[in-house]
């Protein structure tokens, strides 16, 4: 029985996971928009999330673009195709990238052969890391350099050349590179779950 | 019609139609008249009808003349009056223009003020909308919260429902079992009222009969002591039932009660207060009843010992006994105190000999293992001995061999050379044994220590071995050591560079292989740039409608206005009337820039070909002039008659080769036939020019004089 039970449990952990992840995506997308100014902050309001206040975008437009990526981002979780979510913030006058905020997918390795079933992680840890990455993102404001221009945002999906793709709502695009000689990047903290393990990365354009 | 009878035939037919045409507007003048008076001369009147016909003829025209002039000028005055109703009729239109132009920007200002009040409509209204979501939201929440509450509250009184109806049965079981023990307690009470009223009873009995025994004073004064205590202790049973009343009627009341729970607890603990206080009254009961069991007894022994004896001596004996008894006891206790302390002092003893023991069987190991030492050393010094008693015998064998020897030989040798041999056996013997004494010392130092186990030898070997083992290892460890460094160095370096590729993954400038980057069709920044395109279209377009706007204003400007010029200019806007000049600055300054390279080139032109000029006259005696179509003409140094024109021409092979398109006027004979040879049969133009150059520097060498006004 038990070699019966355990499929059924992972069935659910893949989705619960990619529910969890796709989750974090957007409060950490909404957490970014704010937190560096590229929208008024009038637009946001708090919510309670992760046992902490998040602040979440009310803009219409916004928030149907959001959803719109992050369905299709489950909908790839689930086949396991995309392996990187970056949030580009580019000038609105020049055109250029300033930062990229990536956000590594891995699917964790499962131990096909161990006698017993892996001990679950508890979700109370999963939603502690995740706190600290997002209160990380809050922190970086420290460091990151100042934006005095007005910026625009892009996300764009890093995803396996057999993924199923929408041909109508997704195109290949430019991948916003930062120019080397004036590239930084700071590596954050990352989170887990028994399926998924998301590594946050922040590259800057710096012109010391 | 006066003038009829001058009328003659030949001019009456000219002349009849137009004095009709006369009649009315022309006068005869004067001339006319006195040629009429005159006489009538017909040679005159041929040049006077001509005359007058002339002068008829040019009143008519001037008349005709006049007429049209007046007419031309009624005309005028027609176009005149129709002119100034058109400028009446297009100062009206203009007014009327003005009046809807008017009509239109105040509409236009209307239609912004509208829009701008929609405007702000729309963005409070966003607000409201906005503000309207929020509270929606808040109230979500609290809609969450107070569900959450409602649950946690209907969660809570549940629990409590449940745990106070638990509360209550326990108390009913509780109420029930106290019940219970109250009607025992009234039972009991009861059972104890009962027999005490027969023992009064008894008593009475007893006192009547006792009465009727004995009239002793002393006898009485017990009896009523006993009776005084029987009244007292009816008294108490009595309180105590009227107590006990009272605690079923409390029991009551709490049945009645029972429903409300706390009062009900503190009842019950009002009775277990009670019920507390109840206790020592029952143990005043059992010590009563005692106290009547013993009192019956006392009594019954008087009664029987009432003839014998008097009844107050069994109480002094019987105290007498106890305190007897009393006595032996604490005495008894005493010994038995003294003997415990005895046995705990024994068991010290015990102890202390114990260790003792032990120490000295420890001693005692300790000195058997000496004496083995001793015995052993003594044993060896034992067979030193007898080795030594040995050796001495035989020394001393030996001695009486040689005294014998001597005492054969009769001694003529002296004895030194034995006693020198004895001394030196001695001192042998003496060294042997220090030697001996020596090992055996060394033998019992390292055999007491090494008594029952491997030898020492064993022992180092295995020492040497283990300390070889042990370099070894730490050899080993530090080899480890440094390559765990080195690997550590290693995976720092990993490490970095994998930190520094990550970043170059996360700037975006290297995407993996087999990875496609996508974005939304539909995004934030593709939504700002479009936004942006359309934003310039607008405005070029706008330009554009602006432009012809102005065109067609200049336009009517010229029409309708003698000053075109000055309207002309003031519809240029100044921005682009700047934006030309600097225009102009700048292509101005380029031109002259340009000028200033090209005026360079052609000097370091000319310069390069007057060069080029010079080395080709110099080297091989030929001059060049070029024209402008390409065509080339070659005049010798020597001959300036032989000149020839040379144009290029493509060949099939893509070179170029020139050809001869013409000469000059008075060509030497011989260059002719040279041209012949060499052009047209051979195709050689250079052979020609050389074979040219040669005939003309003979030529010029021969002439000699001409040469030089030649060069």
């Amino acid at each position: 029985m038990p070699t019966k039970q355990a499929p059924t449990r992972q069935a659910i952990t893949l989705k619960g996971s990619t529910n969890l992840v796709t989750e974090f995506f957007k409060y950490a997308v909404n957490t970014i928009l704010f937190q560096r100014g590229v929208y008024p902050s009038d637009d946001f309001h708090m919510v309670k999330k992760y046992g902490q206040t998040v602040l979440i975008t009310q803009d219409l437009a916004l928030e149907n673009y959001l959803d719109k990526i992050l369905k299709q981002v489950n909908k790839w979780l689930l086949t396991g195709s995309v392996t990187q979510l970056v949030l580009a913030i580019i000038s609105k006058d020049t055109r250029i990238t300033l930062e990229r905020w990536v956000f590594d997918v891995n699917l964790v390795e499962q131990e096909q052969d161990t006698a017993e079933p892996r001990q679950p992680k508890p979700e109370s840890e999963i939603q502690a890391e995740i706190r600290y990455i997002l209160k990380q993102i809050v922190s970086t404001v420290t460091f990151l350099p100042i934006m005095d221009e007005p910026t625009v945002f892009n996300i764009l999906a890093y995803t396996s050349e057999s993924a199923d793709i929408p041909a109508d709502e997704w195109v290949d695009t430019d991948p916003l590179a930062i120019e080397a000689s004036k590239s930084q990047q700071v590596k954050l903290r990352s989170f887990s779950t028994d399926v998924h393990r998301i590594e946050a990365m922040v590259a800057y354009r710096y012109e010391g | 019609m006066e003038g009829k009878k001058f009328v003659t035939p030949a001019n009456r037919s000219s002349r009849l139609p137009s004095a009709s045409a006369r009649s009315s507007a022309m006068k005869r003048d004067s001339l006319t008249a006195e040629l009429e008076r005159g006489e009538w001369r017909p040679e005159q009147a041929t040049a006077k009808r001509q005359q007058r016909s002339q002068a008829f003829t040019s009143t008519i025209a001037q008349s005709s003349f006049e007429r049209q002039l007046a007419t031309a000028k009624a005309a005028k005055i027609d176009l005149e009056k129709r002119l100034r109703e058109k400028d009446a009729i297009i100062e009206g239109l203009e007014r009327d223009r003005r009046w809807l132009h008017e009509r239109a920007e105040e509409e236009k200002q209307a239609k912004e003020q509208e829009m701008a009040e929609h405007e702000e409509a729309k963005t409070k209204y966003d607000k409201e909308l906005r503000a309207l979501r929020d509270s929606y939201r808040d109230l979500q929440e609290e809609h969450v919260d107070l569900k959450e509450q409602h649950e946690q509250l209907s969660r809570s009184t549940s629990s409590t429902i449940a745990s106070q109806k638990t509360r209550i049965s326990t108390l009913e079981r509780q109420v029930e079992t106290l019940e219970s023990e109250l009607q025992e307690f009234k039972r009991l009470a009861d059972e104890r009222s009962r027999e005490v009223q027969e023992a009064q009873e008894r008593m009475e009995d007893l006192s009547i009969a006792n009465e009727s025994f004995s009239r002793e004073n002393l006898e009485e004064e017990n009896w009523a002591v006993v009776r005084e205590e029987l009244h007292r202790q009816a008294n108490y049973m009595r309180t105590l039932e009227a107590t006990n009343a009272k605690l079923n009627q409390e029991v009551h009341a709490l049945r009645e009660r029972y429903t409300s729970v706390e009062v009900l607890r503190e009842e019950k603990r009002g009775m277990e207060a009670k019920l507390r206080a109840l206790e020592p009254l029952r143990e005043k009961v059992v010590r009563l009843e005692a106290e009547v069991e013993a009192a019956r007894k006392e009594r019954e022994d008087w009664a029987t010992k009432n003839a014998s004896s008097s009844p107050s001596q069994t109480p002094v004996s019987v105290t007498q006994s106890l305190s007897a008894l009393r006595m032996e006891h604490a005495r008894l206790l005493e010994e038995h105190g003294a003997t415990v302390a005895l046995l705990h002092q024994r068991e010290k003893e015990l102890a202390d000999s114990e260790s003792s023991r032990k120490d000295q069987r420890e001693t005692i190991d300790k000195l058997q293992s000496e004496v083995r030492v001793l015995k052993d050393i003594v044993n060896r010094k034992e067979q030193k001995v007898t080795l030594a008693e040995r050796e001495v015998g035989f020394l001393q064998a030996l001695l009486a061999s040689y005294t014998a020897e001597d005492a054969a030989q009769e001694g003529a040798k002296p004895d030194e050379i034995q006693t020198q041999r004895i001394q030196h056996l001695e001192a042998l013997l003496a060294d042997y044994k220090s030697r001996i004494a020596e090992l055996e010392k060394e033998i019992t130092e390292g055999g007491g220590r090494l008594q029952n186990g491997p030898s020492r030898k064993e022992l180092a070997d295995a020492l040497r071995a283990v300390q070889e083992e042990k370099l070894q290892a730490q050899k080993a460890l530090e080899e480890a050591e440094s390559a765990n460094a080195q690997l550590e160095e290693k995976h720092e370096h990993v490490e970095q560079a994998l930190f520094e590729l990550r970043g170059e993954v996360g700037g975006g400038r290297h995407v993996p292989p087999g990875t496609r980057v996508l974005a939304l069709r539909d995004n934030p920044a593709q939504q700002w740039a479009d936004t942006r395109q359309a934003v310039l279209d607008r405005l070029k377009a706008e330009n554009e409608a602006l432009l012809a706007r102005l065109k067609e204003l200049e336009e009517r400007g010229v029409v309708s206005g003698g000053e075109g010029e000055e309207k002309r200019e003031s519809f240029v806007p100044r921005e682009s009337w700047e934006a030309v000049s600097r225009e102009k600055e700048e292509l101005l300054a380029e031109v002259r820039k340009k000028e200033k390279l090209y005026i360079r080139l052609k000097e370091v032109y000319t310069k390069k070909t007057a060069e080029f000029r010079e080395a080709l006259s110099s080297i091989l005696g030929i001059k060049l002039a070029f024209y402008p179509n390409g065509s080339v003409r070659v005049t010798s140094q020597y001959d300036l008659n032989a000149s020839f024109v040379f144009q290029p021409t493509s060949a099939e092979n893509g070179q170029a080769t020139m050809q001869l398109v013409a000469q000059g006027a008075d060509v030497p004979v011989d260059i002719e036939g040279m041209l012949q040879f060499w052009v047209l049969e051979r195709n050689c133009i250079p052979g020609f020019l050389a074979s040219v150059t040669l005939e003309c520097y003979d030529r010029w060498e021969r002439g000699g004089g001409n040469a030089a006004g030649a060069q």
